[in-house]
């Protein structure tokens, strides 16, 4: 649906060359919700204004439905724009306007008919849940209110692609949710391809089937959901994965590992999808002779599969304890902790 | 030779209504050629909608040239352009050339912050839903910067309330050249008195309407 291929974006800036994006490759599939990551400055802003041209590339090619955008001219390029939605870190409603209005206005500029705007706008605030704020104005409306009624303007003209940028990062936690409950909602509803930008991890493993993580305007790592939550490679992105789960071992219980020496046998053991649901750790004890003692560890939810980890200690003897990790492993994934590694 | 300020009423009141007449048109005039270039210096800036930098530098040159004139030089300088507009060059329609030529350049600044007070943002939401340029200045720029357009627009007025004081000197009447020429130059004091009060009083009245509207604007 959406293709960057060897996507540039270079500025000028006093004889500097600034790569805010920098040679990506992206693949945005039909009906996907698509996740872009990324620290303040990494370049995700001007990645996703590049889909709807607001941002023209300095290189490579970027295909929207097969079509390069490039190629248009401005009036085909504005036809193009009406089927490509967008909402907004600040919303950008108008404020001199009614929420109906907002709602209205894609559909005025096109020339629709005044009769089917008002249809098709009370149709779109019903969606989003605003029947009763039309003759609203913005600024009597709170951040959440004001963000679905951007979601309905960007709406309005049924595109096929909708574009976020950073549209939860101005809400408080619950009203993020129930926006990106709301997105899920547009995606399954009426199969939109959803592309989004946002530096909270907990935002994309909420409602994105895949993710890209960005860095100086290079994706350094893409995938789904759960295998870059799962198995984080670049430094980057096992900071964002952090952010939401604590993967890291806490200082106080590395430092009693520490203090006990090497002589422990400490594990980290992964647990993914049905394995999550085994009671592997039970069964090891009772079968050998081994103590389990859990240290720390962490369950949780990817896109509906349960995945989680925890660090244990064994305590028995050696050969035991050799036995249990062999029969583990069968199952799950287990990698031993060394006392200053973590 | 002592004029009675209750004789004198006729001619304040025909004063007034040069005033408010060269004020009016002037008005009218300058806020017709200052919005488009209002628009203009604001679509064609670094960054605009239409972004030009030659037309930007041209109008912006123009627009500082014509700002930097003291009105009482501009006002003698014009004399032969205004004679060829209204065919003479004295008057009260005179006084309106040079209180145009005076006022537009100032409303087009003016305007121009106006519309670059409207949030960047919203512009580009509707470039993103495929307006074109002029749909954006009719349907978003306008609207949204009106209020504070009109809060503009009504400084102008009373800046045109003070310079047209000094229409004066080319025989345009009204208010400020009657308490110059009456009760500043001839020492009648309760005239000047007279007319400065009904200019405080036009000017307050100018900025009441000019809040009101401007608020009404705002909260439809």
């Amino acid at each position: 649906m959406i293709e960057f291929e060897g996507i540039s974006k270079i500025y000028e800036h006093n004889g500097n060359e600034l790569r805010a994006v920098d040679q990506v490759d992206l693949t945005v599939n039909k009906g996907e919700i698509f996740g872009v990551i990324g620290y303040s400055g990494a370049g995700k802003s001007t990645l996703v204004r590049l889909v709807n041209l607001l941002e023209y590339p300095s290189e490579g090619r970027l295909l929207v439905d097969g079509e390069d955008l490039t190629q248009l001219s401005k009036p085909e390029l504005r036809k193009v724009r009406k089927r490509i939605g967008m909402i907004f870190q600040h919303f950008n409603l108008l404020e001199s306007k009614t929420v109906r209005h907002n709602v209205a206005f894609p559909l005025a500029i096109s020339g629709v008919p005044k009769k089917e705007i008002d249809s098709r706008v009370e149709e779109i605030l019903e969606f989003v849940g605003l029947s009763d704020k039309a003759r609203q104005y913005p600024d009597q409306l709170s951040g959440g209110q004001k963000q679905r009624v951007g979601i309905a303007r960007a709406l309005a003209t049924s595109p096929d692609i909708l574009l976020c940028d950073e549209a939860t990062s101005a809400l408080d936690p619950e009203t993020t949710k129930s926006i990106l409950k709301l997105l899920r909602r547009v995606r399954d509803e009426y199969n939109i391809t959803i592309l989004m930008i946002t530096h909270e991890m907990n935002v994309v493993r909420e409602v994105c089937d895949r993710i890209a993580v960005m860095e100086h305007g290079r994706v350094i790592e893409q995938g789904s959901i759960f295998d870059l939550f799962s198995q984080p490679e670049h430094p980057t992105t096992k900071n964002f994965v952090r952010t939401v789960m604590e993967n890291e071992i806490p200082a106080s219980i590395l430092e009693g590992i520490e203090k006990r020496g090497a002589s422990r046998h400490i594990y980290r053991v992964t647990f993914v999808d049905e394995s999550a649901g085994q009671p592997v750790l039970s069964h090891v004890s009772k079968s050998y002779e081994v103590e389990v003692n859990v240290l720390f560890g962490q369950i949780t939810e990817l896109q509906g599969i349960p995945f989680g980890h925890l660090v244990v200690e064994l305590q028995g003897e050696d050969k035991e304890i050799m036995r249990a990790i062999d029969s583990i492993q069968r199952s799950v994934t287990v990698q031993e902790v060394k006392a200053h590694a973590g | 030779m002592q004029v009675k300020l209750m004789d004198f009423w006729p001619r304040i009141l025909e004063a007034t209504n040069q005033t408010l007449l060269m004020v009016g048109i002037s008005l009218l005039a300058a806020t017709l050629i200052g919005l488009p270039l209002g628009i203009a210096l604001v679509v064609t800036k670094n960054g605009g909608l239409l972004e030009n930098k030659p037309i930007f530098n041209a109008l912006s040159s123009v627009v500082n040239f014509f700002r930097s004139i003291p009105f009482i030089i501009l006002l003698v300088a014009i004399l032969p352009v205004t004679r060829f507009i209204v065919g003479s060059s004295i008057g009260t329609a005179a006084a309106v050339v040079p209180l145009v030529i005076f006022s537009a350049p100032y409303i087009a600044r003016l305007v121009e912050s106006s519309l670059l007070e409207v949030k960047p943002g919203v512009i580009e939401a509707a470039e993103a839903m495929g307006a074109t340029p002029w749909q954006i200045i009719a349907r978003v720029y306008i609207p949204e910067a009106l209020s504070s357009i009109v809060l503009n627009l009504t400084i102008a007025t009373i800046g045109l309330v003070g310079a047209s004081a000094m229409a004066g000197f080319v025989g345009g009447g009204g208010l400020g050249d009657l308490a110059i020429s009456y009760g500043y130059q001839r020492f009648e004091t309760d005239i000047m008195i007279a007319t400065v009060l009904l200019l405080v009083v036009i000017v307050q009245l100018t900025q009441t309407i000019g809040n009101f509207v401007s608020k009404k604007i705002r909260r439809q």
